[in-house]
């Protein structure tokens, strides 16, 4: 008995306290250092006081770097914009493509729906550069790979599975008799899948939407292989501009805050929603 | 009577025409981008059986298996396949451990756990290659703050990932970072989710909390634990977002692993044939891997479908 | 010609086939109970006649018209889920409303036939409700509503009964009949209740294995099963059921049964000499405390009253297993022990089968 009070009373808030400081100090620490200027960030020892300054992030929106080199050119606004882009585009897309075929893999069973269903599974798992290396020679020849429609059309790959696995789940919730029941009153397929099947699996096309947004804007490798400069995302742009020359640490903080802000947002906002479209609906929430 | 059926049957499938479509027609737009997934992987798998150099365009030619068989010859591949599978075994055990054992410390679903189990999703959340930048700060000699940490202790020249002695740890400690909450998450839904009784009927009985452990929780959660770690297998042997973004591979091929090496192999040395060769022993690896989660994935849905 | 018409449907699952040869009409206005034990595929039948499937075989008529090749929403045919099936986004006056509106009628009209079937259903106070705001008779009010404000004509009610409590599904067997009258619409009412279907069909219609095994009044099912198993299903307790081997007398046709030497008052035909089962309903047992010719000695073990009638359980000398039922008063005099007591059996009604057909073999004229 002292033994289990022992560990509820001390040891248990201790581990609790490594594990939270763990996972969350470093968010912590960039987000600080974003407010600091270069000298601040220099100081030994570090210093939790200090006068929070914007500068870094004005230097990030303005697109301009003054360093003692000259001024250079930050594209990093336009990585930001880019990667909404490509998300957003990404997730209208998939919803387009993926709700009908959900829907279809859901009510009717037939074979080409299985295999379709778990061909996307399977290569949601193979290596991605087995897919994007032979593509990035395609798309030379095609002329995509300097478009935003290419590289939506490559995220697919992250966002279809996902809203494909997860909106089946909630249309297989659905019990197929309220279908029905509207089409015995007189209305059309159509009209039963737009005003009834959509609007009960709502919640769950919501949070697939949300979450793969943000396996979207969290994509790295499909750019950095596919996507010029141009229209790169904030996550190879901002790895790019750190290898950029004078570049002040505040700044690059900062932009670490404006890429991860967005997802930080919609996740906790997705909460309640992230346990099941993490592993595909094997875990309700 | 036997012609009147067969009158009545052949009038039978006209209805069935657009009902038996529908599902097809459906479909269609996903499947089209399967086929748009399928053909380069194709074409993955007919460069890889041919001899392609980017820069001598004029040597490509078909050679069956010999980009295979120069990797059995070949210590740059054995390294590649040693560092992966030395990298999936680290980071997936010390999450699985680790995870667990979050899990374990939040599974009462107090208001305090439950927030505190959200706040630690957050780093799952950032894109990995901007957690290695957050990390490259951190551990960056003139300001880090975990350099100044390990310099506190008498650590004063810590390397971190540019020492190739430590390297390897810096990065397993980053993917651990970024996916141990996946892990803490997976399990914590699973605990929550096991049946009372049998630990009810255990806390009567007075049997001891190390027994309880082993012979009922971790049983009971084992599915959950198979999927969650064939889950992060299938991640952490293809690995590259984190290790790319860190060190590229290095330092020397300390990091060089399979998608790093096929990356580098391809816009380095524009060896096409050779790098999706590489690619293609990976692909086999996940496939497998891929073919087990997928079971043991199925079988937990089934169950949560059943529960809800 | 039949109004409804279902000719010779078949319909299978997989390796499953559900209906195998399934043939009934039904008049203009009339309304038919379609009884079987569960998982016989009634409903599945009801799904076909409103299109919700289609068959693999076989034509489904509407006023002579084939509508097989119809969706669901071209058949102008009302159906009452057992599930109820509301749409749960929806308040019930919009659940209603739904088969209207899919006809692009007025705003007003719509309100006015709406309310006009929800006060006759008594839901009109919660027409602004969800469905899970509902209770369960209302869920069932409204599901009834929805089918009924077209008015339909034809109407499939899915044993709309099945999921509402004892004391509503005793009120709504008494008005639904009224109710539907007023409708003029033919009916097909599932159910697996056999009480249930004779109290509600004008005609029974018996679905088992994959097919219809009697269609008839609910009196002449009753007392004139065509199938053992039809003889099985309706009644409770089930009717008691012997082989035997019916011989030819002078006054009639004798079986040995009980350890005794029964007749049954009529002629022979083609029944004598052939293995039967002999059924005799637990009501036509009657039981005695005193001996009297003709009576057979059995023991009764056990006595269950049961609401307005008792149910006694006896055996007889050759250990066969018989139940009986008389009224509460005269079921009271046995007491509550086992005991010796005499049975009378009023053979004029007992029903002969074939026991390898299991056809039923009705006296010969």
């Amino acid at each position: 008995m002292t033994e289990a009070t022992l560990w509820s009373r001390l040891l248990r808030p201790v581990l609790l306290t490594l594990v939270a400081l763990f996972f969350l100090f470093p968010i912590f620490w960039v987000f600080l250092m974003s407010f600091q200027t270069n000298e601040q960030i220099l100081r030994i020892p570090p210093s939790l006081f200090f006068s929070p300054t914007l500068d870094n992030y004005w230097g990030l929106v303005s697109g301009k770097l003054v360093t003692a080199a000259g001024t250079l050119e930050l594209p990093f606004m336009r990585n930001l914009w880019n990667s909404v882009v490509l998300s957003t585009g990404a997730v209208l897309l998939s919803l387009l493509l993926g709700v009908p075929a959900a829907y279809a893999f859901a009510r009717f069973k037939f074979r080409l729906g299985e295999d379709i269903a778990f061909t996307l599974l399977s290569f949601r798992f193979a290596p991605p550069l087995l897919v994007l290396l032979p593509l990035n020679l395609y798309f030379q020849t095609l002329g995509l790979n300097d478009t935003y429609i290419g590289l939506i059309w490559v995220y697919q790959l992250i966002t279809l599975p996902l809203i494909l696995w997860i909106v089946r789940g909630y249309f297989e919730d659905i019990s197929p008799d309220v279908e029905h029941a509207y089409r015995v009153d007189g209305h059309g397929w159509l009209k039963t899948f737009l005003k009834i099947s959509i609007p009960l699996a709502r919640p769950g096309i919501a949070a697939a939407a949300l979450l793969s947004f943000i396996f979207a804007w969290n994509n790295f490798v499909f750019a950095l292989i596919l996507g010029s400069s141009s229209i790169q995302p904030v996550t190879v742009g901002a790895l790019a501009f750190v290898t950029a020359s004078g570049i002040q640490y505040g700044q690059i903080a900062a932009a670490v805050v404006l890429s991860i802000l967005p997802t930080l947002t919609l996740a906790l906002y997705a909460q309640r929603y992230l346990v099941e479209g993490l592993s595909l609906g094997a875990v309700k929430g | 009577m036997a012609a009147t059926a067969e009158v009545a049957g052949a009038r039978a499938p006209k209805q069935s025409f657009s009902r038996a479509a529908l599902p097809y027609l459906l479909s269609l737009p996903a499947l089209l981008v399967c086929i748009g997934i399928l053909i380069p992987f194709f074409t993955a798998v007919y460069y890889s059986l041919q001899r392609y150099n980017l820069a001598m365009p004029f040597l490509r030619g078909f050679i069956w298996f010999d980009n295979y068989k120069d990797f059995l010859s070949d210590p740059a591949f054995w390294n590649t396949v040693s560092i992966s599978l030395i990298y999936t075994a680290l980071t997936v055990g010390i999450e699985l451990l680790l995870g667990l054992g979050i899990a374990l410390l939040l599974q009462r679903p107090t208001l305090f756990n439950n927030a505190l189990s959200i706040a630690l999703m957050l780093p799952l959340m950032i894109a990995p290659a901007i957690a290695s930048l957050m990390w490259k700060l951190m551990t960056n000699p003139n300001f880090g703050i975990l350099s100044y940490l390990v310099g506190l202790v008498g650590l004063t020249d810590f390397k971190w990932a540019s020492d190739p002695s430590t390297a390897l740890l810096t990065v397993v400690l980053v993917d651990i970072w970024v996916y141990t909450p996946f892990m803490m998450i997976l399990l914590l839904a699973g605990l929550r989710g096991l049946p009372k009784q049998p630990f009810e009927a255990a806390e009567l009985d007075g049997v001891p909390a190390s027994f309880v452990f082993f012979r009922i929780t971790l049983p009971m959660l084992l599915p959950y634990i198979i999927t969650a770690a064939l889950f992060r297998m299938l991640d952490s042997i293809q690995q590259f977002d984190i290790i790319y973004a860190m060190t590229q591979g290095g330092p020397g091929d300390k990091l060089m692993v399979f998608q790093v090496q096929a990356y580098l192999e391809f816009f380095t040395y524009t060896n096409v044939g050779r790098s999706s060769a590489l690619l293609m022993v990976l692909w086999a690896i996940a496939y497998l891997l891929s073919h087990q989660f997928i079971k043991s994935w199925l079988r937990l849905r089934e169950r949560a479908r059943g529960q809800a | 010609m039949s109004y409804l018409s279902i000719e010779q449907v078949r319909k299978s699952f997989g390796k499953t086939t559900v209906l195998e040869d399934v043939s009934l009409g039904v008049e203009r206005g009339e309304m038919v109970a379609i009884f079987g034990p569960s998982g016989t595929g009634k409903t599945v039948l009801l799904r076909l006649i409103s299109g919700v499937f289609g068959p693999d075989a076989g034509d489904v008529l509407i006023g002579g018209h084939s509508v097989i090749a119809r969706g669901p929403e071209e058949r102008d045919v009302g159906m009452a889920f057992q599930n109820f099936a509301l749409y749960p986004h929806l308040p019930a006056f919009e659940n209603i409303a739904s088969p209207l509106r899919a006809r692009g009628l007025a705003g007003a009209e719509i309100e006015r036939r709406v309310r006009a079937t929800a006060e006759l259903l008594k839901i009109d106070h919660v027409l602004h409700h969800l469905p899970r705001e509902l209770s369960n008779g209302q869920k069932q009010r409204t599901a009834l509503g929805r089918a009924l404000v077209r008015e339909p004509k034809v109407l499939l009610l899915d044993d709309p009964l099945r999921n509402v409590d004892a004391k509503l599904r005793y009120e709504m067997r008494v008005e639904l009949p009224r109710l539907l009258k007023r409708f003029e619409s033919t009916v097909l009412y599932v159910t697996q209740d056999y009480k249930e279907a004779m109290a509600l069909g004008e005609r029974v219609a018996v679905l088992n294995q994959g097919r219809f095994q009697q269609v008839d009044r609910p009196a002449a099912i009753y007392t004139r099963p065509g199938r053992v198993e039809i003889a099985r299903l309706f009644g409770d307790p089930t009717i008691n059921l012997y082989p035997c081997r019916p011989a030819a007398e002078a006054d009639g046709l004798a079986i040995e049964l009980f350890g005794s030497r029964l007749v049954l008052p009529r002629a022979a035909g083609e029944t004598a000499g052939r293995p039967c089962l002999i059924g005799l309903r637990p009501e036509d047992v009657q039981i005695q405390l005193e001996p009297a010719p003709g009576a057979i000695p059995v023991e009764l073990d056990a006595v269950t009253p049961l609401n307005v009638r008792t149910v006694l359980f006896l055996r007889a000398a050759d250990r066969s297993e018989i139940l009986a039922t008389c009224s509460e008063s005269v079921g009271a005099r046995f007491g509550r022990g086992h005991r010796q007591v005499f049975m009378r059996l009023d053979l004029a009604k007992a029903l002969l089968f074939d026991q390898a057909s299991g056809q039923h073999l009705p006296a010969a004229a």
